[in-house]
């Protein structure tokens, strides 16, 4: 049958060549389910270097050349380093722009839930929502457990003070239906760090899962925003805050424009126990251009009390959770001007004189 | 983290320690012509044996970088490992801020060579050490830049677990219980773990991370340390101690495998879980799949180092990348240029440290 005979040799033929296309090195799309997915450019590696994600105004691209590279690739990165610091030291410590994930990351006082792993592949779980409890605070304390062991129905949680091991308080957590474990403590202990460990039964055995959390003293009340102007370049927003205790005040905050983070604002101050104005100032390097369309937000207000001494703790307080709105004044005169800071553009130039070498 | 080697190092650094007073009296040592002050990691040891005086915390930081950084330094910032950060460190690091501010050798900007544990205290020294020092009517201290190695500044999940080991006598995770021994040299209890409390993770991310202007470059290794035991139980990839999330300076503790989104720690060019936002002012450098947390620090050779490529823009012109690109094929891949890898050239024959070293004193 040589019809048959001459489509079997096809057909191996073709099953050759297609093993040998689907085994090419270049063959990367089939692989993707068992290898990594297609490469990508490597010019789009850090997604926060790029203006997008720093907050800066976009830049136009400069027509540029393909150039001779440096035969130094640490050299290169250090000049890579260099150039991205300088236009980072164009915005003033004091106000700094924000992307979404930078945000996040610098809201302060957050806490990331700590698994600890079980035999088996299992997991158990303990979420808070923040990291420092001022005191008095209710500390609502969620649990669970992932695998195949075997659980009671109930979990203690307890928090210890961490330097003494005195127990302050201990509370059952209740499975909801979900299959949560949930309970709620009280910050009712001096202020230092703690323990909090939740008890389970599992397989039999009583495990305890340790996490530290800390109880921060009430160093005062934030009693709202002054009315915000435009000093120089900066919009100038006071923020009253009535100390208990003198010190050496640190006060960090976000400002937001309709959930939009625009800027990390920080400022620091001498206060005295008494009615304070603290000024957060954003810059005019993160606040031309934009299109302010009625109110302006600031949020996740921090106020730390330095140590005045090496080995005195630092003290942590909180705003509002909801933040403060205000009505920014005519923001027109704001221009994307560069800050000066004589220290960090010494620092610059020093960089770029290493940088120079490659 | 590096464990101490024999008696015989430590008696002859106590000698050149006491010698030297607080300075590793390298006339010739500058990095770029600009003084280096070493802050060194954390020293399993403290926890088992606490060093008795300053002096001793003085010899075993002098023993920590004698690899390679040791003779190339003007200063240190040592501490014991048994205190904590805001308390017997903080204390022990002033008292040479103090010194370091009085012989004037950051009038012209130091260079700071972290590596570990040094890394969380370096910026929590960069916090506050301008206004103790003024407070006392000292200069503060000019800092360049941070070279951080191994970076620990975001903590690690081996701390975490520290902690839970300590309360579980009985507990029943046997590899678990190995590896935190492995990490801490001790059977860890309650009141015994000293920095290590703040390593964990939500305690180095709520510790002095307010922004400065100081830039931190970052070197991240990824290869294995105590026999790979610990690697397990830190999140995304990392260097047997610190993982890469805290190396690169994420800002979250979420495991990620890379500085880079597109660049592998081997530096093969493939699309990787990358940190979503860094601190402000840190830069990842290089990072380095086969080097040991500790053998960044000039102790290993033989690992690829791999260039975290942000863009190929410098100053407003695109280059191609100034490091060796090659193609490599997979065993089953019959023919082809295979997949595409970045790296710095020649980074195989020398380590980390000398790398850098020798790169700024070109």
């Amino acid at each position: 049958m040589p019809v048959r005979l001459l489509l079997a040799i096809a057909f191996v033929v073709l099953c050759a060549v297609g093993l040998g296309i689907f085994l090419s090195a270049e063959n990367n799309g089939q692989f993707a389910w068992l290898t990594d997915p297609q490469p990508q450019s490597a010019a789009a590696i850090n997604p926060d270097s790029s203006p997008a994600q720093t907050g800066a105004p976009p830049q136009t691209p400069p027509r540029s050349q393909p150039t001779e590279p440096s035969d130094d690739a640490l050299g290169f990165m250090l000049a890579s380093v260099a150039q991205e610091y300088a236009q980072n030291i164009r915005y003033p410590d004091y106000s700094l722009p924000l992307t979404q994930a930078r945000a996040e990351g610098y809201q302060g006082n957050r806490f990331e839930p700590i698994t600890l792993p079980l035999p088996d592949d299992g997991s158990f779980t303990v979420t808070l929502e923040k990291f420092r409890f001022v005191e008095d605070e209710q500390i609502l304390v969620v649990a669970s457990i992932v695998g195949r062991q075997t659980v009671s129905q109930r979990m203690t949680a307890s928090l210890e003070n961490a330097a003494d091991r005195d127990k302050l308080e201990s509370v059952a957590l209740n499975r909801s239906a979900d299959g949560f474990f949930q309970g709620q403590l009280t910050a009712g202990g001096n202020p230092g760090e703690y323990r909090l460990i939740v008890e389970a039964r599992i397989d039999g055995d009583t495990v305890r899962h340790v996490s530290t959390l800390t109880i921060e003293p009430d160093l005062g009340d934030f009693e709202g925003l002054g009315d915000p102007d435009v000093r120089g370049n900066d919009l100038v927003i006071p923020v009253y805050f009535d100390a208990k205790t003198s010190g050496f005040y640190s006060l960090s905050a976000q400002l937001f424009d309709n959930g939009r983070p625009i800027a990390l604002l920080n400022a620091e101050k001498r206060l005295d126990g008494s009615k304070n104005t603290i000024d957060l100032r954003a810059h005019g390097s993160v606040m031309a251009g934009a299109e302010v369309d009625g109110k302006l937000q600031i949020r996740h207000l921090q106020i730390r009390r330095l140590p005045a001494q090496p080995g005195d703790r630092t003290d942590y307080g909180f705003g509002p959770d909801e933040g403060y709105s205000f009505t920014p004044p005519d923001l027109g005169s704001l221009t994307d001007t560069p800050a000066s800071d004589p220290e960090s553009e010494q620092r610059a130039a020093l960089l770029q004189r290493l940088a120079d070498k490659f | 983290m590096r464990t101490r080697t024999g008696s015989a190092w430590k008696a002859a650094l106590a000698a050149a320690a006491i010698t030297g007073g607080l300075f590793a009296g390298n006339a010739s040592a500058q990095l770029a012509g600009h003084n280096v002050i070493l802050v060194h990691g954390f020293q399993q040891e403290d926890l088992a044996d606490p060093p008795a005086n300053l002096q001793e915390v003085k010899n075993a930081g002098a023993d920590y970088w004698q690899t390679f950084w040791l003779s190339r330094s003007d200063a240190r910032i040592d501490f014991g490992s048994d205190g904590r950060v805001e308390g017997d460190i903080a204390q022990q690091a002033y008292q040479q801020l103090q010194t370091i501010s009085q012989q004037g050798l950051c009038n012209d900007f130091c260079i700071v060579v972290s590596h570990s544990t040094g890394d969380l205290v370096t910026r929590y020294l960069l916090e506050n050490q301008a206004r103790w020092l003024q407070n006392n009517g000292l200069q503060p201290l000019k800092i360049l830049a941070s070279i951080d190695f191994s970076g620990a500044g975001g903590g690690t999940e081996l701390a975490d677990l520290a902690l839970n080991v300590a309360y579980n006598d009985s507990w029943y995770n046997w590899p678990l219980k190995q590896a935190v021994r492995a990490f801490t040299g001790i059977n860890p209890q309650p009141g015994n773990l000293g920095v290590v409390n703040d390593l964990q993770t939500n305690a180095a991310r709520n510790l002095a991370v307010s922004p400065n202007n100081i830039p931190r470059l970052r070197f991240v290794a990824g290869g294995s340390s105590f026999g790979g035991i610990t690697k397990p139980f830190i999140s995304g990839t990392d260097d047997g101690v610190v993982p890469t999330h805290s190396a690169c300076g994420a800002t979250t503790s979420q495991g990620i495998d890379s500085c880079s989104s597109s660049l592998s720690l081997a530096g093969k060019v493939s699309s990787q879980d990358g940190p979503s936002a860094l601190y402000f002012n840190h830069y990842p450098v290089l990072m380095n799949e086969g080097a040991s947390h500790s053998g960044v620090l000039g102790s290993e050779t033989g690992n690829i180092s791999v260039p975290v490529v942000n863009n190929r823009t410098l100053n407003g012109l695109q280059v191609d990348f100034a490091s060796r690109t090659y193609n490599k094929r997979a065993w089953w891949q019959w023919w082809g240029s295979g997949d595409r890898y970045v790296e710095v050239p020649g980074s195989n024959q020398t380590d980390m440290s000398t790398l850098v070293y020798n790169t700024l004193n070109n």
